[in-house]
């Protein structure tokens, strides 16, 4: 089913090992092969490789060094939080502890140059190096003059070295506004159907026939596939569910063949489980548990955004009431709302007609402090002081992250603030203490 | 403490000596041979000899502002002023004097000025601030058989700090009944004592000012004949171009010695057309020839910019937009038209060469892009061809 890899250099055993674990991007290892050349050949300088979440960027590049033997570094960009790391990790696996520790206490990027000069003249590259870097999109945020210098690495250390960057945006975002060396652009593109089945298929479990496992990967293709196509997702998927398939062959009640049995025992389930474990409601070993509890509805366990109850003082309540009605109303029907004598109001002044969308569309509006605390003695029925417990509510509220404070942190007077939570909770909040909160939301008059 | 002078290897062969009448010309005419005498100053030179030689022998102290754009004279003029008295001084007509010159550009950080001046008053070497201290106390206690101090302060612009107390410092000492200090100081613009000074620093200063007025194309044409002192190297109507465009531009003298070296490497005995050559060389906007070598797709981009600046009427147009008149122009061309990835790319280059002025390249489509060169320029590189 391979196509062996070809590429004069390299021994043929090594090639098709490679090759075996690369099922369905024979053609981007190829052309990668091509491009890398010989062992001892110049390479291009940087190849920038993009391409979705799993479509086996980095799989590739891994089995091809691995395999071939290449020296090579791999730097994942999310950890190296400075570029000081970054060139650590380079000098450490291509000239090991001894380079990695000349390099100063904050190393510059000319540093790192002069360093790897001086450790190349010690030890001439044979082969061409390569430096694999992961998430590139994070070199983007390091200094100015990173990326540029990667990009033309060879250029600059004199050599034989290949830079080879992943990342899952296209190089159009890459470019730096001053221009940079550009690099050879690489596209993987994403699997199709057939390609995922085909890959899914190739991890069977040992005790079931092949075509068993075939099927099963059908089926859940079938219910996932118009919302996922990450590879990554779906093998977990296929992982978590495929003992709830062999349930019934377990039992006896139906036969390898069987397949519509088969199929009618474990769609539902599936389609469960895109509610639940695919949205990580509940965990993956949640789901486990619940399979082997047979009885167990899938539904008994709350999942994580079922929990929307939070234990509040009685005024914070209130506070956040106001916080809410302050946010989602419009300033100019707080007479009508909150005034107990507010006299005669024209109809038209209270048509929505020339609204167009609901204030619960656009999200919450900021409103001053002053209005929260109108608002808020006028739904608190007893008399509250204004002591500094109830301003220390809302300050602890907003670290709580239910309200948000929208001025500057140093503006004492008037401060602006912003509701963030949603209606769900807030009414399950005004329940609570009693108080009709629809009845005095404008979008639901 | 060790003593040791910096040096520089000296090299193995002499510098060569000119050979011909051209090389001869070229050495004169180099920024950095400056005559025993400088033509067209001499008013300026009689001002500032006689300020700095009443202040010497009055026993006095005072300042100095001397403005006036790049490559006027000011630095040149103030040294053979020094050089005139150190002569005078040696004969004895004048008391003995020091002389220390610091330049702002040359400073790493205003607060070096300190250190600068103590170390060439007394070869000491000292923090910024003890620097201060010691300073402050040499210029403000009385001492027997003190000499003048003639400080020279070049790019004073440079020494300006928050609180000003760098300018200030030097500007107080001399005042001082016990200084004896002279300071001469140097910048560009006629009032940046007025601009970026406080007034208790302004006030110090004093009015004692000086501007020196760019040369005029006679003075420059005089300048360059007593470099070339009779050598027939160029032609009399070359040298007038040469003075008469460079002072119509900016009566930059520096400027002017640069074009007649340009021209001489150019040819053999200058004419007309060499110095035109060189001129056109120095001059000529690079916009134009970068525009008129940009690829098609470039300059397609560019004029799909100032279609767009026409349809929006504003000097500022996002990306996408732009994009779509480069489309539309394709068309008309009858050109394959654009992904999003050319049109960046051309866009990106632009920018790169500073044609054009961008956001950064993450915003993608929504990048603001505003021409860096005027319109009428990009339309007149665009038609020539």
């Amino acid at each position: 089913m391979t196509a062996a890899l070809q590429q004069p250099g390299y021994e043929e055993e090594r090639l098709r090992r490679a090759a075996e674990q690369l099922a369905c991007r024979e053609p981007q290892a190829a052309m990668l092969l091509a491009l890398m050349g010989e062992p001892h050949h110049y390479s291009f300088p940087s190849i920038f490789i993009y391409g979705h979440q799993a479509s086996g960027k980095s799989h590739v590049m891994q089995v091809l060094l691995k395999e071939l033997e290449l020296p090579h570094a791999t730097v994942s960009c999310v950890e190296c939080l400075y570029a000081a790391l970054l060139f650590e990790q380079v000098l450490l696996s291509f000239f090991g502890c001894d380079a990695a520790s000349l390099l100063p206490r904050s190393p510059s990027l000319s540093d790192f140059v002069r360093v790897y000069r001086q450790q190349r003249f010690q030890s001439p590259a044979r082969q061409t190096r390569y430096i694999v870097m992961e998430k590139a999109e994070h070199l983007r945020d390091a200094d100015a003059n990173v990326l540029p210098a990667f990009l033309r690495l060879q250029e600059l250390v004199e050599d034989n070295v290949t830079v080879v960057l992943l990342s899952a945006i296209v190089w159009d975002k890459f470019r730096p506004n001053t221009g940079c060396f550009e690099p050879l652009l690489l596209h993987f593109p994403d699997y199709s159907k057939g390609e995922l089945h085909q890959i899914l298929s190739r991890d069977k479990h040992p005790s079931y026939s092949a075509e068993l496992y075939s099927s099963y990967i059908t089926i859940l293709l079938g219910v996932f596939y118009s919302v996922c196509r990450d590879l990554r997702e779906l093998r977990h998927l296929a992982a978590l569910n495929f003992s709830k398939f062999c349930e019934p062959l377990l039992e006896g009640r139906a036969k390898e063949t069987d397949a519509h049995k088969l199929w009618r025992n474990i769609e539902p389930h599936l389609k469960k489980a895109m509610r639940t474990v695919y949205l990580r409601e509940v965990s993956s070993l949640q789901w486990e548990q619940m399979q082997q509890m047979e009885e167990t509805e899938c539904k008994a366990v709350r999942g994580l955004s079922a929990h929307t109850h939070v234990e509040l003082p009685y005024y914070s309540k209130f506070l956040l009431i106001a916080a809410y009605l302050a946010s989602y109303n419009p300033a100019r029907t707080d007479k009508r709302f909150f005034l107990k004598h507010h006299g005669r109001i024209k109809k038209t002044n209270f048509s929505k007609k020339n609204e167009k969308t609901s204030n619960h569309l656009l999200g919450p509006k900021p409103f001053p402090l002053d209005r929260l605390l109108a608002i808020f003695y006028s739904v608190v029925d007893s008399r509250v002081a204004p002591s500094a417990s109830v301003f220390s509510q809302i300050s602890s509220l907003v670290t709580l992250q239910l309200l948000t404070k929208v001025s500057h942190d140093d503006q004492l007077d008037a401060p602006k603030y912003k509701c963030s939570v949603s209606m769900d909770f807030i009414c399950a909040v005004s329940r609570t203490v009693n108080f009709d909160i629809i009845k005095y939301l404008y979008d639901f008059l | 403490p060790r003593q040791a002078n910096p040096s520089i290897p000296s090299r193995s062969l002499p510098a060569r000596q000119p050979a011909n009448v051209l090389e001869e010309a070229r050495t004169r005419l180099h920024v950095s041979s400056v005559p025993e005498s400088l033509p067209c100053r001499e008013q300026e030179f009689q001002d500032i000899y006689s300020f700095v030689e009443s202040k010497i022998t009055d026993g006095t102290g005072g300042c100095m502002y001397i403005s006036g754009v790049p490559g006027t004279g000011k630095t040149a003029t103030v040294h053979e002023v020094i050089r005139c008295l150190q002569h005078a001084a040696d004969a004895d007509q004048i008391p003995p004097f020091t002389f220390v010159e610091i330049n702002g550009m040359k400073m790493t950080e205003p607060h070096q000025a300190y250190v600068q001046v103590l170390q060439k008053l007394t070869g000491q070497k000292a923090t910024a601030d003890h620097a201060a201290a010691l300073l402050e106390r040499r210029f403000s206690k009385p001492a027997p058989r003190k000499e003048t101090t003639v400080l020279l302060v070049d790019e004073l612009d440079l020494l300006w700090t928050r609180k000003q107390n760098v300018m200030y410092n030097l500007f107080d000492w001399p005042t001082r009944r016990h200084a004896r200090l002279v300071v001469l100081t140097i910048a560009n613009t006629m009032d940046l004592p007025e601009r970026i000074m406080i007034n208790r620093v302004a006030s110090r200063l004093g009015l004692t000012r000086m501007s020196f007025q760019p040369y005029t194309f006679k003075q420059l044409q005089q300048i360059l004949t007593s470099r070339l002192n009779k050598l027939k190297a160029f032609e009399e109507d070359a040298l007038q171009l040469v003075s008469r465009k460079v002072a119509a531009l900016s009566g930059d003298a520096r400027r002017c010695l640069d074009i007649c070296r340009r021209a001489t490497e150019i040819c053999e005995l200058v004419g007309m057309g060499h110095v035109m050559e060189a001129l056109n060389e120095m001059f000529s906007s690079a916009y134009v020839a970068a525009i008129r070598s940009a690829s098609l797709q470039e300059q397609l981009f560019l004029r799909a910019v100032i279609a767009e600046f026409r349809r929006l009427g504003l000097e500022e147009a996002t990306f996408q937009q732009v994009l779509l008149q480069h489309q539309a122009l394709c068309r008309v061309e009858g050109l394959p038209p654009v992904g999003v990835s050319e049109g960046l790319a051309a866009c990106l280059r632009l920018g790169a060469c500073r044609l054009l002025l961008l956001d950064s390249s993450r915003l993608g489509l929504l990048m603001r892009v505003r021409l860096n060169a005027s319109q009428d320029d990009v339309l007149f590189a665009l038609k020539a061809d």
